[in-house]
């Protein structure tokens, strides 16, 4: 036997030895890389056919008022315009909306913010489109209007919509917060604001119908296909059957593509292609985008806090408030999220939390990367440092004191069990941004240029948990010539997440992920899978292919077993190589398996269906398990400020994420990276600005975002692996959870550099100055002139 | 408004188009050409993820006007399927997941290609600024900077 036979026996061998964990762990060019760095023309805009005609959306130009007249004419009259599409002429329902039905397509009476649509210009090109929806007048009689939601919550408050301001109201009660107070030696009170953040993702909305066979074909740009599908149904009046969505290659989502957005844009496109039986168009340019998609939720967080004096939290008692806008859409979950993570990632034997959800005159909120969780976490991460300062404490020691260990119980009373891998995170960040001596030494830090480090720790409850029933469905079908087609309602967008789900499919059949090719997620084919949000792809999708590729693998091991002239339970394939586990040598390779299945009839298609576990708590007292299992994490950054500008910069950054099971860590790498960048961006620089309900800054030149130049020199990641109950392998998600605490390991490390408490995001030089000259005393001599 | 010929050359091949003074040259570029790689962003400059080579420099091909690129050359992704240094750009971002939701991929890999004309060993810096052009909001950059890193010290151009 020649050398290189005998190591590929060798390898075979030892690879077999590692059963369904075959290319667990390993780093495996994603499914999708191939087109996109081939430039390939996978994306809706690259999709347009010949003879396709443009709808350009129109929206409010006021933030509360009724619609009196819409002088249309001289826009039907532009040059290349078909028509334009009001309430009028939506046949079904007027409606486009993703949980409470609060909110219509096109607006018929009453507008109630300024991203509110009126509807939809088409015409032959695009630039004939927007000229002409340029030149449409609208009159309205304004009516008063709301934009900071604590006047909205006020008793007195105008009424934005029928039923009231408070879309959806939470609380927690654990314990007795008044027992806790009276224990404690030290009582903080303290209020923290959050921002608009824009998602940003650098494809906007998109949407393009085609009329055919009495129904429609929509291709866009979204997560939540089927969703996309009933909610054009509904519009056109058809039956879903006749609705056919396929979602394109996706660049970028965040949250806004799985709210309501891209139903705008779809059923728009939808409307007009079944008025003018042509191809429609309708994508939003990066202003529309920016005003008419859902942002990040300010929110308005208080957090009465008590401790003794050994530094044992005792109380806490919140009250969140978050803006919604005019409309609730996904933020009747987000509010869901964030109380359950009111108190982050420590335990606090007693608890009262209550929030609200509440409706404004702002341009609206929902769905985005974090999901509540990075204004929870920003106040509570704030609250305990401000603790640890008061008490005199190092905030470190203050938060290991504190923070949720195995035995130890959550905000909701969910008791951590062996999968809490918080301390193993924390000990590496501890380590690798050497935490303590670098706090002692710049504990007494005397020139104007000053040094910092900030501390977070993170819990996040994972996938829908409380949100809804947590199911996918995933399909394998083997083709004749062994190719392996995936295809799920779960949708890829950016992450590599379809990718993950499928390398564990790849991993279980023991066939590379280069023989695996991806069907576009197209409701006429796959079954509905819920809403690819919550980062869930990998945790609950990857269940449904594990058992897909299960189900393949038992019909294949048999056939295997008898061309191998073999017991079944000695067969394994491995690299697409199917042998006797204990006689390497006799091999049959899969293409040949593959056929031999096909000319024996065998059907070698399976569904792999996975529904996650009921996580059941009490609306009444917010008590109970609403997630199956956490994500956990600790990130430490350092930071340099000029204490004369305020200006500063991150210098470094050290995160650490216990994600279970890396699937693959390349991946997971990638998120931690992408997700605490994006986080930077909240943290130091990002803020959609709203004035009396407009927003400033639609524009990536005023809206400002991380470019390469703002990253932190030093990014130090760790993947930590404490499997969970939930995922494949142990596996948890990891896609959402890095944005959550860069905004308060930011705010902690300037607070630690300068003094300066900055309790709005985002930390600019502008509030570090103003906070600076209110505290004169803790600046050098120098900067108090 | 009046059409005009117009005469570029693009990707190596001459062509004579018909434009309006208003076109601008990512949709001559996308729409006439199918030349699907140049992507839009925000049609306003600010993301440079449309971004082409005209006269090899690395240009936003939404603020160009088409009939500003009379005899003029231009290359976009697609020109360079073929050329060597691009090919390893490529391999590099897909095996250090430099490519999410792939957007901005093509623009980066313009400016990438356009750095290692010029240089073979680049600073982490020198890569920050070669791409401070172009956003990307998944990858936070790091794997794009690896993957440019590795491309340049494994020959340039």
């Amino acid at each position: 036997m020649s050398e290189q036979v005998s190591q590929l026996l060798e390898s075979l061998r030892e690879k077999a030895e590692r059963g369904n964990l075959l290319y667990i762990g390993e780093n495996i060019a994603r499914v999708d890389s191939l087109e996109k760095v081939l430039g390939k023309p996978v994306y809706t805009a690259d999709l347009i056919p010949r003879g396709t005609i443009y709808a350009k959306l129109f929206h409010s130009s006021v933030p509360h008022g009724i619609i009196k007249r819409m002088e249309l004419g001289t826009a039907k009259a532009h040059p290349g315009v078909l028509g334009v599409l009001t309430w009028r002429d939506i046949p079904g329902l007027n409606e486009s909306s993703a949980v409470l039905p609060d909110r219509q397509l096109f607006s018929d009476s009453i507008v109630r913010s300024t991203a509110d649509i009126l509807g939809a210009v088409v015409a032959e090109t695009l630039p004939s489109a927007t000229d002409a929806a340029a030149r449409i007048k609208i009159d309205y009689e304004s009516l008063p209007a709301i934009f900071d939601p604590l006047e909205s919550l006020k008793p007195d408050a105008i009424r934005i919509h029928e039923k009231g301001n408070v879309a959806r109201q939470m609380k927690i009660r654990k314990g007795d917060v008044q027992a806790g107070f009276t224990k404690s030696d030290l009582i903080l009170e303290k209020t923290y604001r959050t921002q608009f953040q824009d998602a940003t993702p650098l494809e906007p909305e998109m949407g393009l119908a085609i009329p055919e066979d009495g129904g429609i074909k929509v291709i866009g740009s979204m997560q939540s296909p089927h969703h996309t599908q009933a909610a054009v149904a509904k519009v056109l009046k058809l039956p879903p059957e006749k609705v056919r969505v396929i979602q394109a290659v996706t660049g970028g989502a965040f949250g806004p593509k799985s709210d309501e957005t891209p139903f705008d844009v779809c059923s728009a496109a939808a409307l007009a292609a079944m008025k003018y039986r042509r191809p429609v168009f309708c994508g939003l340019d990066r202003e529309d985008s920016m005003v008419m998609h859902t942002k990040r939720h300010p929110f308005v967080i208080s957090h009465k806090t008590g401790v003794t004096s050994d530094g044992m939290l005792q109380a806490d008692e919140s009250k969140i408030v978050g803006d919604t806008g005019a409309y609730a859409s996904l933020g009747v979950f987000v509010i869901v999220r964030a109380t359950f993570h009111t108190t982050g990632a420590y335990e606090i034997p007693n608890v009262k939390a209550d929030s609200y959800l509440v409706y404004t005159n702002n341009t609206y909120t929902g769905s985005l990367r974090g999901f509540g969780g990075p204004q929870a976490l920003f106040a509570i991460e704030s609250q305990i440092e401000e603790l640890a300062r008061k008490l005199g404490m190092d905030p470190l020691e203050f938060r290991l004191k504190n923070m949720l260990v195995p035995g130890k119980k959550n905000a909701t009373g969910a008791l951590m069990d062996a999968s809490c891998g918080l301390p193993q995170c924390v000990e590496k960040v501890v380590a690798s941004s050497d935490y303590r001596k670098k706090a002692a030494q710049y504990s007494n830090q005397t020139g104007s240029v000053r040094r910092g480090l900030g501390i977070a720790l993170l819990m996040h409850g994972n996938s829908l948990g409380p949100e809804g029933n947590d199911y996918g469905a995933v399909h394998i079908e083997i083709e004749s010539d062994g190719a392996i087609s995936v295809g799920s309602g779960l949708t890829e967008y950016g992450t590599g997440a379809v990718s993950g789900m499928i390398q564990v499919a790849s991993s279980v059949l023991g066939v590379p992920l280069d023989r695996f090719k991806l069907e576009r997620p197209d409701t006429s084919k796959h079954r509905e899978s819920g809403p690819t949000v919550a980062s869930r792809v990998v945790v609950i999708g990857g269940n449904a292919a594990f058992k897909a590729a299960e189900q393949l693998k038992r019909k294949l091991v048999p056939l295997a077993g008898e061309m191998l002239k073999v017991k079944e339970e000695d067969v394994v394939i491995v690299d697409g190589i199917a042998f006797d586990r204990y006689n390497p040598s006799v091999l049959v390779n899969w293409d040949t398996l593959v056929a031999e299945a096909y000319r024996r009839g065998v059907k070698l298609k399976e569904e792999g269906f996975f529904m996650a576990p009921a996580a059941p708590w009490d609306t009444e007292v917010g008590q109970g398990t609403p997630y199956v299992q956490y994500t956990w994490g600790a990130l430490a950054t350092e930071v340099e400020v000029d204490t004369e500008t305020g200006y500063y910069k991150v210098v470094g950054v050290h995160a650490a994420y216990d994600v279970g099971k890396a699937v693959n860590p390349g991946g997971v790498l990638g998120q931690i990276y992408g997700g605490t960048v994006q986080g930077l961006g909240y943290a130091m620089m990002e803020e959609l600005l709203h004035k009396d309900g407009f927003v400033v800054n639609p524009n990536l030149g005023d809206y400002y975002i991380p470019t390469s130049m703002d990253i932190p020199a030093e990014f130090k990641a760790f993947i930590v692996e404490v499997p969970g109950p939930l995922g494949p392998f142990g596996a948890k998600i990891i896609a959402e959870p890095p944005i959550v605490l860069p905004g308060p390991a930011v705010r902690n490390a300037v607070l630690n550099a300068t003094g300066v408490s900055v309790d709005d995001l985002p930390v600019t030089p502008e509030k570090i100055l103003m906070g600076a000259r209110q505290s004169r005393s803790s600046l050098p001599a120098r900067a108090q002139r | 408004m009046t059409k005009r010929i117009t005469t570029m050359n693009i990707n190596g091949a001459e062509h004579s188009i018909q434009v309006s003074p208003s076109d601008r040259l990512i949709d001559v570029l996308r729409d006439q050409l199918g030349l699907k790689s140049v992507k839009e962003g925000c049609g306003t400059g600010d993301c440079g993820i449309c971004a082409v080579l005209v006269d090899g420099k690395l240009v936003n091909s939404c603020l160009m006007l088409a009939a500003q690129c009379d005899g003029r050359r231009a290359v976009t992704l697609e020109g360079l399927l073929n050329d060597s240094a691009m090919k390893r750009l490529q391999a590099n971002f897909v095996t250090n997941n430099a490519a999410q939701c792939g957007f901005c991929t093509p623009a980066m890999l313009m400016a990438s290609w356009d750095l290692a004309r010029h240089s073979h060993e680049p600073s982490n810096d020198e890569i920050k600024v070669a791409i401070s052009g172009i956003l990307c909001r998944c990858t936070g950059y790091y794997q794009i900077i690896d993957s440019i890193r590795e491309s340049c010290k494994e020959g340039g151009h």
